[in-house]
């Protein structure tokens, strides 16, 4: 929805804050990412306990209980597996299986990141409801044009290297609960992304996850079919 | 067919008969009627009437009042999430148990894989880390016009009323209809499904048998955790092993082939257990005596010199006795919206867990993800808003070995086909083949989900 030139400049000023904070704070999951070689066997062998509930192809669930992995970023990745470990991000039912005692240390959160981002990704996630051609989804580009993309990429691609998750792709139900969890502070994020719930409102919030939801994935990263089964589990 | 030591064929009835002393039904809710009027109408109230007519001490309530019955894994989920996603809510946690023993992982503790400690925890631990009321209390029933609980502690008046009571029994379904016979058979040979004490009797009896013939029995129909019975068979036998006792097991199962994870647990009875697990499919029964500890299918006759006799089972009688439930429904499961979760005609009457009426695995894991939901369901009523069906999962580990404990895995979600109106499974995902990861992922699992019902 259009905001005033003022607001806009305020939210403007507030980014570039935020921004500076990000690079200044030492990020954690990319200096993991970067220091450790990681083993593409052994975290098809970690992987095993995680496909237990994201299953081997790391698709996601259309009604957005489980968000898809497939095609995330490494350092995304590796965020939210450090931010569950630690109990940052509440994720009771996972907790357990991310811990230096079951899973292992840095090293081995590295293999398993590193071998879910070899996997290609699901050739049909969760659409929003409203289709491109819709008012609503004309919105949900402006909006997105105005308050995601510069961190999460004109396609919404993301970057690995700020960590800023990719959504090409995601469910768009998953994306919808986890900003309703965000926006009640049910789930604590970076504070360059909860920002946002102030700024923008929960309506177009939606729309611009709607619009996301419709973005049009690589046909590279992409697996086959829908019928693709993860070879490594067969 | 083949049967166990001491089979013996006679003309017992088809029917149980059996006659002895013994009171109310096994785990059953006192019935006083739906509306408690039976109680409201008693003229005479002596003190132990007028004590159902007062009000339950509790602080008054805060914001809109939600009453949870049932501290099983999905009241303890709904009313931790429903303070989560509304915490104006005052929510209050009613189970007439006075401590949560853990029945997922028990089969494990039967095996000293674990001790009571991981298995049990505090109501009180659970209401005070999460922000709601915890009152130990035996719900009699409620009135829907005045939006009141009784209990035997005084009644509670409700905003919302979620029912998460469970299950119970349903000895008729093997034959045995009189409630006396009911009450001797379940103190006798308890299931070990419903209450914990079950569990103490259950551990006991197979750290002292002494050799002869042990009778587990699988039911039919959508019973609570369809690998759990197989699990325990193993568990025992694994037991029996450990101690070199000389024993038969005989596991008798209603249903005409082992109902999940079949490569796994086959595979575990013919090469762990071999000498031990006699498993008979398709054994219906129709009879049981208690004191001659001889039971009967529709083919055979067994004796036996203890046994673990898990029935069919149905909703709680909570349900049928405040007439909310479907008449059709063998199980007694509730009328409520597949999809909001509360009855047709009641949007401040949910009925969430193993009472429910959709036919999702009964399951700790299922009751546990659906409320989540259900909770959110609930908070978004309150505002007048709604929120998109999520499918409950089902995620289930059954331990067929110890030392190590080398355990299989199950999740499976769950669809709504718009054609048929009916569920479906959706995507499972199966690891039958047992392994020591397996046997540390039950664990870690059950030590995330106690972490979040009290801690967390
Ligand atoms: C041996 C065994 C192994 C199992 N293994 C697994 C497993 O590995 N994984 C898994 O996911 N599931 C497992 N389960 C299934 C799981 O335990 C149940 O599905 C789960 O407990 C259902 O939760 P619930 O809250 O609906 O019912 P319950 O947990 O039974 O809770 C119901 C509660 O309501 C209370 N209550 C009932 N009536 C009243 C009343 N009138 N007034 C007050 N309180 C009342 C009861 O005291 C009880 O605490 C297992 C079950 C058993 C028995
Ligand atoms: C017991 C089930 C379970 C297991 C085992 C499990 N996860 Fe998860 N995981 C979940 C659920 C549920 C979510 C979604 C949480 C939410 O809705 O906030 C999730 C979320 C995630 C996320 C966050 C993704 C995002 O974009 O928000 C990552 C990354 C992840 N899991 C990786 C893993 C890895 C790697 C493993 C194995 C080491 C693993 N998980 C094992 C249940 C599980
Ligand atoms: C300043 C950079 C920034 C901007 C601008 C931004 N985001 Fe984000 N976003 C992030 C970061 C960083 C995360 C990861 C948060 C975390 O887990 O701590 C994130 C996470 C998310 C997630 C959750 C993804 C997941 O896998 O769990 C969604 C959905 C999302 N953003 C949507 C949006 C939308 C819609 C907008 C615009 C209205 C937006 N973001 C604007 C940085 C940004």
């Amino acid at each position: 929805m259009p905001m005033s030139a003022r607001a806009k400049l305020g939210f403007a000023l507030a980014l570039l804050l935020l921004l500076a904070a990000n690079t200044a704070r030492a990020l954690e999951p990319i200096t993991v990412t970067l220091e450790f070689q990681p083993d593409l066997a052994d975290g098809r062998y970690s992987y095993d306990i995680c496909a237990r509930c994201h299953l081997p192809e790391a698709w996601g669930n259309d009604d957005g209980t489980y968000p898809q992995l497939a095609g995330q970023h490494v350092n995304v990745l590796m965020k939210q597996l450090l931010d569950i470990r630690s109990g940052r991000r509440s994720n009771p039912a996972m907790q357990p299986f991310v811990q230096q005692r079951t899973i292992g240390g840095y090293q081995d959160l590295a293999n398993v990141v590193a071998y879910i981002s070899t996997l290609p990704m699901n050739p049909r996630h969760a659409k929003g409801p409203w289709p491109p051609g819709s008012p609503e989804h004309a919105e949900g580009e402006a909006v997105y044009a105005t308050y995601c993309q510069s961190c999460h990429g004109a396609g919404g691609e993301g970057d690995n290297t700020r960590a800023y998750p990719r959504l090409q792709g995601q469910h768009y139900s998953y994306m919808a609960r986890q900003a309703r969890l965000a926006r009640d502070n049910l789930r604590r994020v970076d504070a360059s992304m909860s920002a946002l719930f102030t700024a923008v409102s929960a309506t177009d919030f939606d729309r611009a996850l709607n619009y996301i939801s419709h973005l049009p994935l690589p046909a590279a990263d992409v697996a086959p079919g829908v019928d693709w089964r993860n070879p490594d589990f067969q | 067919m083949s049967g166990g030591k001491g089979v013996k064929r006679n003309g017992i009835s088809r029917r149980g008969f059996l006659k002895s002393g013994g009171a109310t039904l096994a785990g059953g809710a006192i019935g006083i009627g739906a509306a408690g009027t039976a109680v409201a109408s008693s003229e005479s109230s002596p003190p132990a009437i007028a004590r159902l007519l007062r009000k339950a001490t509790l602080p008054a309530a805060s914001g809109a009042r939600v009453v949870v019955v049932g501290g099983g894994w999905s009241g303890l989920t709904l009313a931790k999430y429903l303070k989560r996603f509304n915490p104006d809510f005052d929510v209050v946690l009613i189970d007439r148990q006075s401590a949560f023993v853990s029945f997922p992982v028990s089969n494990a503790w039967l095996a000293d894989q674990v001790d009571l400690d991981f298995l049990s925890h505090s109501f009180f631990d659970a209401a005070n880390n999460h922000g709601y009321r915890f009152m130990a209390a035996t719900v009699l029933g409620f009135d829907r016009d005045s939006r009141r609980v009784f209990t035997e502690q005084g009644y509670v008046d409700y905003d919302y009323l979620v029912l998460a009571p469970g299950i119970e029994y349903d000895y008729p379904r093997i034959g045995v209809d009189d409630p006396e016979a009911q009450e001797l058979l379940f103190h006798r040979y308890p299931g070990g499904f419903v209450t914990s004490s079950e569990l103490l009797t259950i551990k006991r009896k197979i750290h002292r048998f002494r050799g002869g013939t042990f009778v587990l029995t699988v039911p039919s129909g959508d019973y609570r955790c369809a690998a759990a019975p197989y699990e325990r068979a193993c568990m025992v036998a694994a037991v029996f092993r450990r101690r070199r006792v000389r024993a038969k097991i005989l596991l008798l199962d209603m249903n005409s082939d082992i109902v999940i994870k079949r490569e796994g647990f086959a595979r575990a009875f013919d090469e762990l257990y071999g000498d031990s697990i006699e498993y008979l499919p398709s054994s219906e029964i129709s009879a049981l005596d208690v004191d001659a500890r001889r039971i009967e299918t529709d083919f055979d006759e067994y004796e036996f010199d203890d046994a673990i006799i898990y029935p069919p089972v149905r909703a709680s009688r909570l349900i049928e006795e405040a007439g909310i439930h479907n008449p059709e429904d063998p199980q007694k499961a509730p009328d409520t919206d597949p999809f909001r979760y509360h009855l047709r005609n009641d949007e401040h009457v949910y009925v969430a867990g193993d009472s429910r009426a959709q036919p999702f695995s009964k399951g700790g894991h299922t009751a546990h993800s659906e409320a989540q939901y259900v909770a959110e369901v609930i908070a978004a009523h309150a505002r007048g808003r709604e929120i998109a069906w999520r499918s409950p999962q089902t995620m289930c580990f059954s331990a067929v070995d110890i030392e190590p404990l080398r355990a299989m895995s199950i999740i499976t979600y769950y669809k709504y086909d718009s054609t048929t109106g009916l569920f479906a499974f959706d995507r499972t995902h199966l690891i039958d083949r047992w392994d020591t990861q397996g046997g540390q992922a039950s664990l870690a699992w059950a030590e995330g989900m106690y972490r979040d019902l009290f801690y967390g």
